[in-house]
């Protein structure tokens, strides 16, 4: 017998034997299925039996592949019979007796990722904000000296712009519009660009990497995250900034929360305060605002005397360690697993 | 700003405690940072800010208290007619630029004895962190500390020829400073010069040359005025930084100078002696008179959100040091106090009050409405990118944006223009915007093997930086995946990325060829003929220079074109309920025959109810099938959307298909 004969003589097996077992399933008939294991399964003179002697007239050289079949085939008309014998009975309680097991044995975990600390941080910021009617939006990390400064009340003088704290690149100033490009040292450079083709009312949450030069170290890194919000509508107060900063530190910290503006100073904010929530009796930095500078409003085209605004910012790093008790900033952009793995 | 509280009370009736001070302080705007006990003193740190230079000296810190008291401040004359004898300063001043150097005045003192300053000095100095040097220099720093301006003591005997000129060094100038090191200059720095060369680099160190010495009896006293950014340029450049640079880049007051060079003389003939010569030397021009601001009184709760009484706004504005010129139907119009150069504006006026009154005073106001806010498209992709990798085990990274060269060209799939560089480097060494995410996960791979850790498996979201010409670069989102699974399980991890945003998009693999693969083991992706990025096995000479030691493969994803594939509101597609039917077939084809070929064919030929190809194993057997074929082993699954397929039908359609593989590549039926 060739080896091509026997393997066709198992196939129609095969083919035969399920018609009946679906058979048996439709008309969910045990009788039928039993006859329908007899025949092709029985151990006396079932089909299978039968075409096992087969096998021994295939050549020698094709015996491990036509044993191979023939067990397969076995297995699958096995297979065949405990589905359908699950099946009408509805479940595997035909089953003999399962072996016990070593249920401390561990289990196989699947292997989970986990998302990196600060992507969960600006998660949880822009969440919390977006409760709050503020839409997150994004925009280039390289930016011309129009949208990082001029725009921002950042004039030409100002140490700010100063070469050695800024990462420039080496292009040609020329063609570009607004002068030199930079990797934006603050996420401020949006709002710009959101107010520049919106009119008011403003509601946003700008985030985002920015980049200024800097020593790496433990508390220090050249790159890091800020997330700035921005309201512009006509009669917007410090008080609704207080109001607003209020709600979302006690979102965030959950609870009472009490907040403290100090007098400080940005080029794009005036009045400028740094921002301190109280909670479990200490004063935490929270992050710098202010009432939207009048030439920041007129840069982006509005004016001052008919629309106000605030606008907030907050280091998403600090946050972040500050909450996971991350005690060095270069743990967050080292790739380490272990530390990965803990978030 | 260190501040002495001895010196402070000289200027001020003070009985209140320190906490209470540093506390008004800080919610003022001079952020209290700590203190400490020096000797029978306390030094206060008090955080200053850019924009107010007037608080670099104790007089302004003084004046602020007392705002915020209530008190009066005294100022102290500095009266030096007296001290004066009929001659004058023997120099000429002359200033090439009045840009950099808008005034200079020098006075001289003559028959001065240098020596150790008086305990009173010493001690206030002391607290400060000062160092006690002679009667003479310290003066100069006490009135630089008492009212923000720097000023400096020349030994008038060692200024060479009768002028001194405030002049750009020339290029490669050497300058030897007081701190008796030598400086070479270049044409952006400013010096004073005598008739020999440079005797101070202007704004920022005097010079040993004119050093004032033991031996010394006659000074010439400069108080002068210099421009904050080339000092500011020089002092970095040099990295040379003084109390002195320091006030010049913030500005100093132009009408406090000849009170300064006036308190100098006098502090000066008190602790070692001399004479002031009456006639001083004025270079430069007066101060520009200061233009008024006015104040509307209905802007303060616009912006503030409360009323302030008129009373009180005029209190704050004249305490403060600025002159009302005109109050008049809700408005108060001032005209600046000389020191406060950043009060040219309204809103300037609006945060004073604000600052003195007390943001305390703010209530919460609920005046905002309510606002529907929506997640962006690429907030929601983002999160079905990371929920998909987070289920297949791999865990976000984030790595720096700025590369070295090399890693910078390790992989140019999305562009091949030179990367852009930025001015200075993050870090040693890396200096190149990066055009690819890959090779920054290779680098992330090298710090895990580094501590034998088994499973690598990273990916990042994050953008690379693509050069335009003439315009800002095209910033693209990329994911980018690293594991240490092999090519196929990479490419399911993908697939299935792909699938969870849209279930019915195809992606199609072709062979991509890059150093960073390995030869025949790297893969285009594409979905609907748009890139959709590229997939491969890590090469050894790759791996080799990322100093990896196990296998790796690494895929990177344009998520702009997941964004234009994702269905973020999936619909519902009625699904047929009849039973499938699965048909296996095992086909010997030409080795050169891909499985997407096949698949292609056998879906085409199978006509609607082919519902999938499945793809099994591939087994090789050249003695059977003879050279250069493969047995492709697969499963057809078959199914109707109104009926049970009977035997017949399915018989049917798996023979087109078997005839369309066999037609098309020549495949047989393994019978």
């Amino acid at each position: 017998m060739s080896l091509n004969d026997f393997i066709k003589q198992l196939d129609d097996l095969v083919e035969a034997a399920s018609h009946r077992f679906e058979e048996a399933i439709k008309q969910v008939d045990s009788q039928i299925l039993e006859d329908t294991r007899v025949e092709y399964l029985g151990a006396k003179s079932g089909k299978l039996k039968e075409a096992q002697k087969g096998l021994g007239k295939v050549s020698k050289e094709d015996k491990p592949v036509a044993g191979k079949r023939f067990n397969e085939v076995k297995t699958r008309l096995e297979e065949l019979f405990q589905s359908a014998a699950d099946t009408i009975t509805g479940g595997s309680s035909s089953k003999g007796k399962s072996e016990a097991i070593d249920v401390t044995l561990p289990g196989k975990r699947p292997r989970l990722g986990h998302i990196h600390p600060i992507t969960q941080t600006i998660d949880e910021l822009k969440d919390i904000m977006g409760r709050l009617g503020f839409s997150a939006v994004e925009g280039p990390e390289i930016e011309d000296d129009w949208h990082n400064f001029e725009a921002l009340n950042i004039p030409l003088e100002h140490p700010a712009r100063d070469p050695l704290d800024n990462f420039y690149l080496n292009v040609a100033a020329a063609g570009t519009g607004g002068g030199n490009q930079l990797l934006r040292s603050q996420t401020s450079t949006v709002q710009i660009r959101v107010m520049e083709n919106t009119k008011p009312p403003i509601r946003i949450v700008s985030l985002g990497r920015v980049y200024r030069p800097d020593e790496i170290d433990a508390t220090h890194y050249a790159m890091f995250h800020q997330i700035e919000g921005l309201l512009v509508d006509t009669n917007v107060t410090m008080a609704d900034l207080k109001y607003v900063l209020r709600l979302f530190a006690s979102s965030y910290l959950g609870g009472d929360v009490e907040i403290r503006f100090r007098p400080s100073f940005f080029p794009f904010t005036e009045p400028s305060v740094e921002v301190d929530m109280r909670w479990q009796d200490t004063w935490l930095e929270f992050g710098g605002a202010g009432m939207v500078d009048p030439n920041v409003l007129k840069a982006v085209g509005y004016d001052p005397e008919e629309v106000t605004g605030f606008a907030f910012g907050l280091g998403v790093e600090r946050l972040c360690m500050r909450r996971h008790g991350i005690n060095d900033i270069r743990y967050l952009y080292d790739s380490n697993t272990k530390f990965l793995a803990q978030f | 700003m260190l501040v002495s509280w001895d010196w402070l009370k000289q200027y001020l009736d003070l009985n209140i405690s320190e906490a209470e001070v540093c506390d008004r302080l800080t919610l003022a705007g001079l952020n209290f940072d700590g203190a400490s006990t020096v000797n029978n003193d306390r030094c206060l740190d008090l955080e200053v800010t850019s924009n107010r230079p007037d608080w670099l000296g104790h007089v302004g810190i003084a004046r602020e208290v007392g705002v915020l008291f209530d008190l009066d401040l005294k100022v102290p004359a500095a009266d030096i007619s007296a001290i004066s004898n009929g001659g004058a300063c023997s120099k000429i001043v002359q200033l090439e630029d009045e840009k950099f150097c808008p005034r200079y005045i020098a006075r001289s003192i003559t028959g001065v004895t240098v020596g150790a300053s008086p305990a009173w000095l010493t001690n206030r100095l002391n607290t400060i962190g000062l160092p006690s040097i002679n009667n003479v220099v310290d003066v100069t720093n006490y009135v630089l500390m008492e009212i923000g301006q720097p000023l400096h003591a020349f030994d008038l005997a060692k200024i060479e020829g009768d002028v001194i000129s405030v002049r750009k060094a020339a290029a490669e100038e050497k300058f030897m400073a007081i701190d008796h090191r030598e400086y070479l200059l270049s044409s952006d720095d400013y010096v004073i010069a005598d008739g020999r060369g440079a005797i101070a680099l202007a704004g920022v160190m005097g010079g040993k040359e004119t050093e004032v010495g033991d031996l010394t009896t006659d000074l010439l006293i400069e108080a002068a005025q210099f421009a904050a950014l080339p000092v500011r340029t020089t002092s970095r450049r040099l990295k040379l930084k003084s109390d002195s640079s320091y006030r010049f880049e913030r500005g100093v007051d132009p009408e406090m100078i000849d009170w300064a060079s006036r308190r100098c003389c006098e502090l000066i003939v008190e602790t070692a002696g001399g004479e002031v010569c009456e006639g001083r030397v004025y270079a430069g021009s007066q101060p520009h008179s200061r233009s008024s601001v006015t104040l509307r009184l209905s802007q303060l709760p616009r912006i503030l959100g409360i009323e302030v009484p008129e009373a009180e706004v005029r209190r704050i504005l004249e305490k403060l040091g600025n002159e009302v010129v005109d109050q008049s139907a809700g408005s108060i119009t001032i005209t600046p106090a000389s020191w406060r150069r950043d009060l040219d504006r309204e809103v300037d006026l609006i945060e004073e009050v604000a600052r003195i009154h007390g943001y305390d005073k703010i209530p919460e106001r609920a005046g905002v409405s309510l606002s529907a806010s929506h997640q962006s498209d690429l907030d929601r992709i983002r999160n079905k990118v990371s929920t998909a990798m987070l289920g297949m085990g791999f865990d976000e990274t984030l790595t720096r944006s700025i590369v070295s060269d090399v890693w910078s060209k390790a992989f140019q799939g999305w562009s091949l223009s030179e990367p852009l560089t930025t001015s200075m480097p993050m870090v040693k060494g890396e200096d190149r915007l990066r055009v690819s995410l890959i090779p920054s996960l290779l680098g992330a791979r090298r710090n895990n093997e580094k501590f034998s850790y088994p499973e690598i498996d990273l990916y990042e979201i994050a953008k690379v930086y693509l050069p335009k010409s003439k315009a800002l670069p095209d910033e693209r989102y990329m994911v980018g995946i690293t594991s240490g699974r092999g090519f196929y399980e990479l490419k399911g991890a993908v697939e299935a990325l792909v699938g969870s945003l849209n279930p019915r998009a195809m992606v199609t693999t072709i062979p991509y060829t890059d150093p960073l693969f390995e030869e025949g083991q790297g893969s285009h992706l594409t979905i609907n003929g748009t890139t959709l990025g590229y997939l491969g096995v890590v090469s050894k000479s790759a791996a080799k220079a990322f100093g990896l030691q196990q296998k790796a493969t690494v895929a990177e994803l344009d998520l702009t074109a997941l964004m234009k594939l994702a269905v973020l509101v999936p619909q519902h597609q009625d699904f047929s309920t009849h039973p499938a039917m699965n048909r296996d077939l095992n086909l010997v084809v030409d080795e050169e025959v891909s499985w997407s070929r096949l698949q292609d064919i056998s879906t085409t030929a199978g006509g609607e109810l082919v519902q999938e190809v499945t793809f099994q194993e591939i087994f090789r057997d050249p003695k059977k099938d003879g050279p250069g074929k493969k047995r492709v082993l697969f499963t057809i699954t078959l199914q109707a959307y109104d009926r049970t397929l009977t035997g017949e039908e399915a018989d049917a359609t798996i023979s087109q298909i078997l005839a369309a593989c066999g037609k098309e590549t020549g495949a047989k039926l393994l019978a």
